[in-house]
């Protein structure tokens, strides 16, 4: 079932001539495995803000469900309908680790509002991720890359969205733990339904996708390696 | 619900910070309360004084035109002096007696509102007042009396706008380099899709707490010190005795939360500016 959509989409970064995405476009189902594969610099990154709404294209159009992003509240569409799991975390450095996923899920609204409840939800997510509850309590300052970048990953599930967007989610960790965040994202693609999109540069991720887009000089190219 | 929550929480991490706009809020609060108390005391003091000044009424013989002297003047005896305060315009009377003499110039006749002069006079002059003789408040006391009460006001007065603008440039400055260092942070809310409006009001709900917390130490400090302070600037006579009362306690209040305001004004205009992405791009 079609979930997203990129219409013949270009990009240009402000006060640059030269287009990082040149009029592409590509169907996103639910249930599936996509990557994003490509050079640095190819527009892997770019391609991934527009689809999650932290910026807007110029040209052409970015669809979920049916409904333009430009005209949907891209900040409801941001905590709700997608989760995004950064190359670089983005989490909140002062705050512990259970802290930024209750903020996520009062963020989205979540129908849990009992603060009791929200912790223990933030642990059960923690620790599918292998965070265990006193690393849990820690402030993100006092984690490692490899705990933060799990942190990053139970934060954008915490709000069950149907769209899991991810910028290279393994680059920090060891294997044993990239093979059970594997294992996490494809399950939720393949049994709970979720559209999980992955930017990567390793092949061990590739190997798991339903499908691989291809990114070079500004063009997709579904379903080839590059 | 969460925002406060949130606003509260980050009033912790951010200690060091929080404790600095504390101290400069601490001292612009404390600083205005002794200016404002001191201003509304001597704008008190001199309204009451006003108001008694224009009700105590004196009589003197003119001076007679082209260097004449008062020697020719018509006499004011103590019957007419007694025959002009038996009076329903007056509240009181001081007869100026002096060598057994009535000294009508020494009389002070105290009115019961300052508008009644002129009906007064009227009733004077039809009781025998002569017409060489002038009804009139001295203005020159006045002016003495209440030039050094207007001398502290103006020093107080300039003292809290002094005090207000140079609070608010400072607030603003701090408002603007939090908002610098917590770039990062209200990048990743909105990232994580917290909407404009709330960031802003997280901000401001931390501002709004710190100033509350500043106002009570501000406002018990302020008023320890504003009457040293009055004492040191006050060149009259006697003592000049300032206490803060509801209105001044309200308007600081009020003063406080326009620089809370402010400072929110500026988040907010800060904030809108920032796209997320390029906050998190610029930091990754």
């Amino acid at each position: 079932m079609k979930c997203l959509e990129i219409a013949d989409v270009t990009y240009r970064y402000d006060g640059s001539t030269e287009a990082v995405l040149k009029g592409v476009s590509a169907v996103f189902e639910k249930g599936k495995v996509y990557t994003i594969i490509g050079q640095s610099g190819a527009g892997k990154s770019t391609l991934l803000s527009l689809i999650s709404g932290l910026d807007t294209c110029k040209e052409g159009e970015v669809y979920y469900n049916g409904k333009k992003l430009r005209n949907l509240d891209r900040d409801e569409y941001r905590s709700k309908s997608i989760g995004v799991i950064f190359q670089g975390y983005n989490l909140l450095l002062n705050s512990t680790a259970v802290y930024n996923i209750t903020l996520s899920m009062n963020i989205s609204e979540s129908d849990i509002k009992d603060k009791k409840a929200q912790k223990e939800i933030a642990y059960a997510l923690l620790e599918k991720v292998g965070i265990d509850r006193e690393t849990a309590d820690r402030k993100i300052l006092q984690l490692s890359g490899g705990e933060q970048q799990r942190v990053g990953i139970a934060r954008a599930l915490s709000h069950d969205p149907d769209v899991i967007i991810a910028d290279e989610p393994t680059g920090n960790l060891d294997e044993a733990t990239e093979a059970s965040v594997l294992e996490i994202l494809t399950r939720l693609a393949h049994e709970e339904n979720k559209c999980v999109i992955i930017v990567t540069h390793s092949e061990n991720v590739t190997a798991i996708a339903d499908e691989v887009i291809g990114i070079r000089a500004g063009k997709l190219l579904i379903g080839e390696k590059v | 619900m969460y925002v406060f929550e949130h606003a509260l929480l980050n009033l912790g991490k951010n200690k060091g910070r929080n404790i600095l706009l504390g101290i400069m809020l601490f001292a612009v609060i404390a600083s205005a309360v002794i200016a404002l108390s001191i201003f509304n005391a001597t704008d008190s003091i001199i309204e009451n004084a006003r108001i008694e000044f224009n009700t105590m009424i004196q009589i003197r013989p003119q001076r007679r035109q082209m260097g004449g002297n008062d020697n020719g003047a018509s006499t004011v005896t103590l019957e007419d002096l007694h025959r002009f305060a038996d009076s329903d315009y007056l509240s009181g009377v001081q007869i100026g007696v002096g060598g057994g003499f009535a000294r009508g110039n020494e009389t002070v006749f105290y009115l019961r509102s300052p508008e009644l002069l002129y009906a007064f006079e009227a009733e004077m002059r039809e009781k025998g007042l002569p017409d060489d003789w002038a009804v009139f408040r001295d203005e020159s006391s006045y002016r003495r009396m209440i030039a050094p009460i207007e001398n502290l006001q103006d020093i107080s007065l300039t003292f809290l706008i002094v005090v207000m603008l140079f609070g608010a440039a400072i607030m603003i400055l701090l408002s603007v380099i939090a908002i610098r260092e917590r770039k990062y942070e209200i990048g990743v809310l909105r990232a994580m899709g917290m909407k404009k409006n709330k960031v802003v009001l997280c901000l401001w709900v931390e501002t709004i707490v710190i100033t509350f917390v500043c106002f009570v130490f501000g406002i018990i400090v302020g008023t320890v010190l504003s009457n040293p302070v009055a004492g040191a600037l006050w060149t009259g006579e006697g003592q000049i005795n300032i206490a803060l009362n509801g209105i001044t306690a309200l308007q600081i209040l009020g003063a406080s939360l326009l620089l809370a305001t402010i400072t929110g004004a500026v988040s907010v205009s800060r904030i809108t500016k920032y796209e997320p992405i390029k906050i998190l791009m610029e930091r990754n």
